[in-house]
């Protein structure tokens, strides 16, 4: 008896690369699998930038904690945090704002979040307690921006258990307001990725947080417990799947420096079923109003767009950037938002499990995403679990590259499948300047070819030389912090905007570059990558051309353009205002 | 299964008898009689002399002809019976006993004038329930359900009497996918009192197919506490307790089956399933095993082994089971596509290509093999108007030309047309896959974009609900699978199937 085709097609389908459906395997995540194709004949074409870890040199000395070492019992251990670039002394110098964690057993000694003041010489000042910001617990992510418009930075940050808003003062140092903003939950919640946003217009940052999970040490099940609880047939901390999704919330800014709970009003608290990571703040449709995308692990990721009325409708299965091109879920972590064609528009990269490529979704500049992973050649390499990435230019060339960390969720597989080992490498993929893009290994510097367990990463110049620099949060070991030694230079121009009738910060406003006959969108975020928050000045590397017309949305509506500015410096641009003298840019 | 109507005809004769009769009676009471009487005690001789000797008198007396044809047929001479009921006919182009003569003759002897003969019965008597049955069978047996089901509705209380003919009727409407009518039916044609095992069989079969697990396993009760119970029942009963969640059940009872039936190589498939959908492998492949050693030559279990051993990784082997699949069955080709498949398993995409290829070359009209290579191309990131992109796209189309149902090759197609911004044709394809696979994600994900990219955005808001409710079904599903793990006990009495 033959076995007919449906009978094949069940039995062989279900579980094979192509399948319709997913397949849990037995497993916590989503595994949407997508083999890697063949690698393209190398360019051949030199990389000049070059990333070299001065961590230690610099004086980032002290580990991030986070959960056990050579196992974790619960999926609260293996998410990790973020880290932030932030110039909290309004000095032009970019401080560095590290979140951390704690275990099971106890807080350990040096468990705390980390403020390092930035000593303009290449290294930094641990200066925590005295800005008042040790605090221990399961942080999450961090966003930064200047909610109360009094011109310095805040801070917020997302913890398993409350999340924190801290006020900056002024004089080096914070003040938890949570309480007394209204941002105080009575309730534990897992606050996973947020972010500042003017989603109204009024000229106030609001705030929007996702939660990942909901989370109990009294129920949550532990390693092996469930089909959900294993991995490759090893037992390994249970989730996301089979847990409870959490709920996202908005939060109106009053102008006095308070919050209100809109999460319902605005059309946010009705999108349940996603575990919620990663938030990204921008005009993605470019009609002059903010919307939200949230990256989600295991379940489809959301795309909140703006109503222009304080509501939001949630589109982001309709608009492609949900899913995979198949329909299926993946495990979305980080978000690198940039304008990898040069198209002007923002378009999105979002890292995933290991076996499963990351995304790339180019914007038509309506908010409509296109899947472009696999014409890109993004999807050669599918060995490693990504976390933190970006769509930056990290050579100056004028075409963004991407560059990703990764790091493994199961310490404890390695020992029984040493081909999923926990420490792995960073990933760059240089931009080839066709829409295609060529994997890096040892040309971008051992910066990038050391292996760590790694989750948030954020971008910024920490030496102000001109080129993006990378810090990194490691966890269980100090952070990495890249210095960017190009070779030959190019071209670039920073941009630092201050809203005046918009927030402070500018968070939202869209710029866009036009040099050498190009055109490259970037925004003001208050969070991307995995849970963190890049250098505020945004840095757009310029090729050969040595000047460029910047064109910038405000995010009250405002639209500027400044033509001819000489390449190689930083402005600082105040709305309706024009350029203003930067502070302190200059190196001593 | 095929249906017999010979009843029908027996019904039909009798009512022509009675007819012809009462209808001729009423013109000429002295002359029929004798004719009629004689043919009630079947003496068709008899019948046939009276009825010379009144044609000589009214030679163009339709009924006359008519009750000569009833005659004739009684006879056994349905050629000359054939004959008189046409003569009759042309007499007289509408008279019914005649019309309804000569399609049964056609009918019984598979005639191609039988449908001819019934039409013509329904112009004059619409409601004519035992034509509409017969019209049924007869399109029944040329496989045009749609045609027939019409036809088995007003066949009424003709069609509630046979067995066969329900049965017909619900199989036509399990085929056009009308399961709860086709339950109705087989539940009417159960209640019967000539109803028999095939009809509890039919009903379960039904009810598990419109995913009511729990009224199958009813329906199956009485057959499964029979000792005698066929592993075709038993087979049944295991997918039904498996649909229903109950593993362990369907487990047990499809052991049994095997055992009552250790040559049916589909048992062994079926094993295999849940083995797969429990993530149970190498249980799998031990029963897998059990089964080559009763049925060698199968090539069907080399394929299933070969697709658990992908599973475990152990790809050497899975080659050598589809290589040996292929060998022992070359026409079906399954295990070509399989090897193809394992070879993208072992994230060796560019084996994969070159395996189905060379697959290919012997077999090119292989609708899987060319749907396996269109998805390979597809999955590289092949752009369009390059030649490989040509290539995935006329693979594709050619799968389903080839095989219309094979919704993952639609898919892939509705993928290329996507990426070539040919939205309407992508959402062509996603609307027949989906028709073919109402569970199939992919089909109603790339027709939402289509239809978002040609801008007619009315139906997609009723499309996103439906993605997000199969959405949520399938996680349920896998948590139901998921609830069970299969497991070998090593126990020296464990009863293994005896070839």
């Amino acid at each position: 008896m033959t076995l007919s085709r449906r009978g094949f097609m069940r039995l062989s389908l279900g579980s094979a690369a192509f399948a319709a459906t997913p397949k849990l395997l037995g497993q916590g995540v989503a595994t949407h699998t997508v083999k890697p194709v063949a690698r393209p004949a190398p360019s051949g074409r030199p990389f000049y930038a070059r990333f070299v870890d001065v961590a230690s040199s610099a004086g980032l000395q002290a580990p991030v904690i986070y959960g056990g070492i050579e196992s974790k019992k619960y999926i609260l251990e293996a998410t990790g945090c973020g880290c932030a670039f932030i110039d909290y002394d309004n000095d032009g110098w970019m401080d560095l704002f590290l979140l951390s964690g704690t275990r099971l057993t106890g807080d350990p000694p040096g468990a705390t979040n980390r403020l390092y003041k930035n000593n303009r010489d290449g290294t930094f000042t641990d200066i925590t307690e005295k800005a008042g910001l040790k605090d221990v617990g399961w942080a999450s992510g961090v966003c930064i921006g200047d909610y109360n418009n009094d011109g310095l930075e805040d801070i917020f940050c997302t913890y398993f258990g409350r999340n924190r808003l801290y006020r900056n003062n002024g004089d080096g140092t914070f003040t938890d307001v949570s309480k007394a903003a209204g941002l105080w939950s009575d309730q534990v919640r897992w606050g996973a990725g947020c972010s500042f946003l003017d989603y109204d217009r009024d000229g106030h940052l609001d705030l929007f947080v996702s939660n990942y999970v909901r989370f109990s040490f009294e129920h949550a099940p532990v390693p092996g417990e469930n089909v959900n609880c294993n991995w490759k047939g090893v037992p390994v901390e249970c989730g996301p799947r089979g847990l409870p999704t959490g709920k996202h919330s908005l939060y109106h800014n009053n102008g006095d420096g308070t919050f209100t709970d809109v999460s319902q009003k605005a059309g946010i608290a009705g999108a349940t079923g996603s575990y919620g990571m990663t938030v990204v703040a921008a005009d993605l449709d470019e009609d002059g109003w903010t919307d939200i995308f949230v990256a989600c692990d295991s379940t489809p990721s959301l795309l909140f767009m703006n109503n222009h009325d304080g509501t939001f409708r949630e589109e982001g299965v309709l608009r492609g950037v949900a899913l995979s091109d198949d329909g299926m879920e993946q495990a979305g972590m980080g978000v690198g938002v940039g304008d990898y064609d040069l198209d002007g528009h923002l378009d999105l990269f979002k890292t995933h499990f290991a076996e499963d490529a990351n995304g790339l979704y180019r914007n038509d500049g309506k908010g409509n995403f296109d899947d472009v992973t696999r014409s890109s050649r993004l999807a050669v390499d599918t060995r490693y679990i990504c976390w933190g990435a970006g769509i930056v230019d990290l050579d100056n060339d004028g075409y963004p590259d991407l560059f990703m960390v990764t790091g493994s969720v199961y310490p404890e597989v390695e020992r029984k499948l040493p081909q999923y080992a926990n420490k792995t490498p960073r990933a760059v993929f240089r931009n080839l300047g066709n829409r295609t893009f060529e994997e890096l290994g040892e040309e971008a510097g051992p910066g990038v070819a050391e292996a760590h367990c790694s989750r948030g990463c954020a971008f910024g110049d920490f030496d102000n030389d001109g080129d993006i620099d990378i810090l990194i949060v490691n966890l269980n070991e100090p952070p990495s912090l890249l210095r960017n030694d190009i070779k030959h230079k190019q071209n670039w121009i920073k941009v630092k905007l201050e809203g005046v009738k918009s927030n402070r910060s500018a968070i939202g406003a869209r710029v866009l570059a036009l040099y050498g006959g190009k055109v490259q969108a970037q925004a003001v975020l208050s969070q991307s990558s995995f849970y963190s928050c890049n250098d505020s000045r945004l840095h757009f590397g310029l090729g050969d051309s040595s000047a460029v017309d910047i064109e910038v949305y405000w995010p009250n509506g405002l639209r500027e353009h400044f033509k001819n500015l000489a390449a190689n410096r930083l402005i600082t641009l105040r709305e309706g205002l024009g350029i203003s003298p930067n502070k302190g840019w200059e190196r001593t | 299964m095929g249906v017999k109507c010979d009843d029908v005809r027996i019904t039909s004769l009798s009512v022509v008898i009675v007819f012809c009769a009462f209808a001729f009676a009423q013109m000429n009471p002295s002359g029929i009689e004798p004719v009629a009487s004689a043919l009630r005690a079947g003496k068709f001789d008899e019948a046939l002399q009276h009825l010379q000797a009144e044609l000589e008198q009214h030679p163009k007396s339709p009924q006359l002809w008519a009750l000569r044809g009833i005659a004739l047929s009684g006879k056994g001479n349905k050629k000359e019976a054939l004959a008189s009921f046409r003569h009759a006919l042309t007499i007289s182009p509408d008279y019914l006993p005649a019309l309804e003569g000569a399609a049964q003759i056609e009918y019984d002897s598979g005639g191609t004038g039988a449908a001819l003969f019934l039409g013509r019965i329904l112009k004059v008597h619409p409601a004519d329930p035992t034509s509409h049955a017969m019209l049924a069978v007869l399109d029944y047996r040329r496989g045009d359900c749609a045609a027939a089901v019409p036809h088995f509705e007003q066949g009424g209380a003709v069609v509630d009497s046979q067995p066969d003919a329900m049965q017909a009727y619900g199989d036509c409407l399990m085929k056009l996918k009308e399961t709860k009518k086709a339950i109705a039916i087989f539940t009417r044609a159960l209640a019967q009192p000539t109803a028999d095992m095939q009809a509890r069989y039919r009903l379960a079969s039904a009810q598990l197919a419109a995913q009511s697990p729990k009224d199958a396993i009813a329906t199956l009760q009485p057959l499964l506490q029979q000792d005698t119970a066929g592993s075709d029942v038993l087979a049944l009963a295991a997918s039904a307790y498996e649909a229903d969640g109950n593993t362990p059940e369907a487990v047990r009872v499809l052991r049994q089956a095997i055992l009552s039936d250790p040559h049916n190589v589909n048992l062994y498939v079926d094993f295999a399933n849940i083995s797969l959908d429990h993530q149970s492998f190498q249980v799998g492949v031990d029963m897998i095993n059990a089964g080559l050693v009763a049925e060698p030559k199968a090539a069907a279990l080399y394929v299933a082994r070969g697709v658990l051993y992908v599973q475990l990784a152990e790809y050497d082997k899975a080659e050598a089971d589809f290589e040996e699949a292929d060998a022992l069955n070359p026409k079906q080709s399954v295990g070509s596509a399989a090897e193809g498949l394992a070879a993208v398993q072992q994230n060796d995409p560019e084996r994969a290509l070159s395996t189905v290829r060379a697959k290919l070359a012997k077999k090119p009209n292989d609708a899987f093999l060319l749907y396996l290579q269109a998805q390979i191309l597809s999955q590289r990131g092949v752009d369009p108007g390059t030649a490989e992109f040509q290539q995935a796209m006329a693979s594709a189309k050619k799968a389903v030309t080839l095989r219309p149902t094979l919704a993952p090759a639609r898919d892939v197609l509705a993928k290329l047309y996507l990426q070539a911004g040919e939205n309407e044709a992508a959402a062509e394809q996603s609307r027949k896959a989906f028709n073919s696979d109402p569970k199939d994600q992919t089909a109603i994900y790339h027709l939402i974009q289509a239809l978002r990219k040609s801008g007619r955005t009315e139906g997609i808001p009723d499309l996103l609900k439906q993605l997000a409710n199969l959405r949520i079904e399938g996680t349920k599903e896998e948590a139901e699978r998921n609830r069970y793990k299969l497991v070998e006990e090593k126990s020296p009495a464990m009863e293994k199937p005896q070839p």
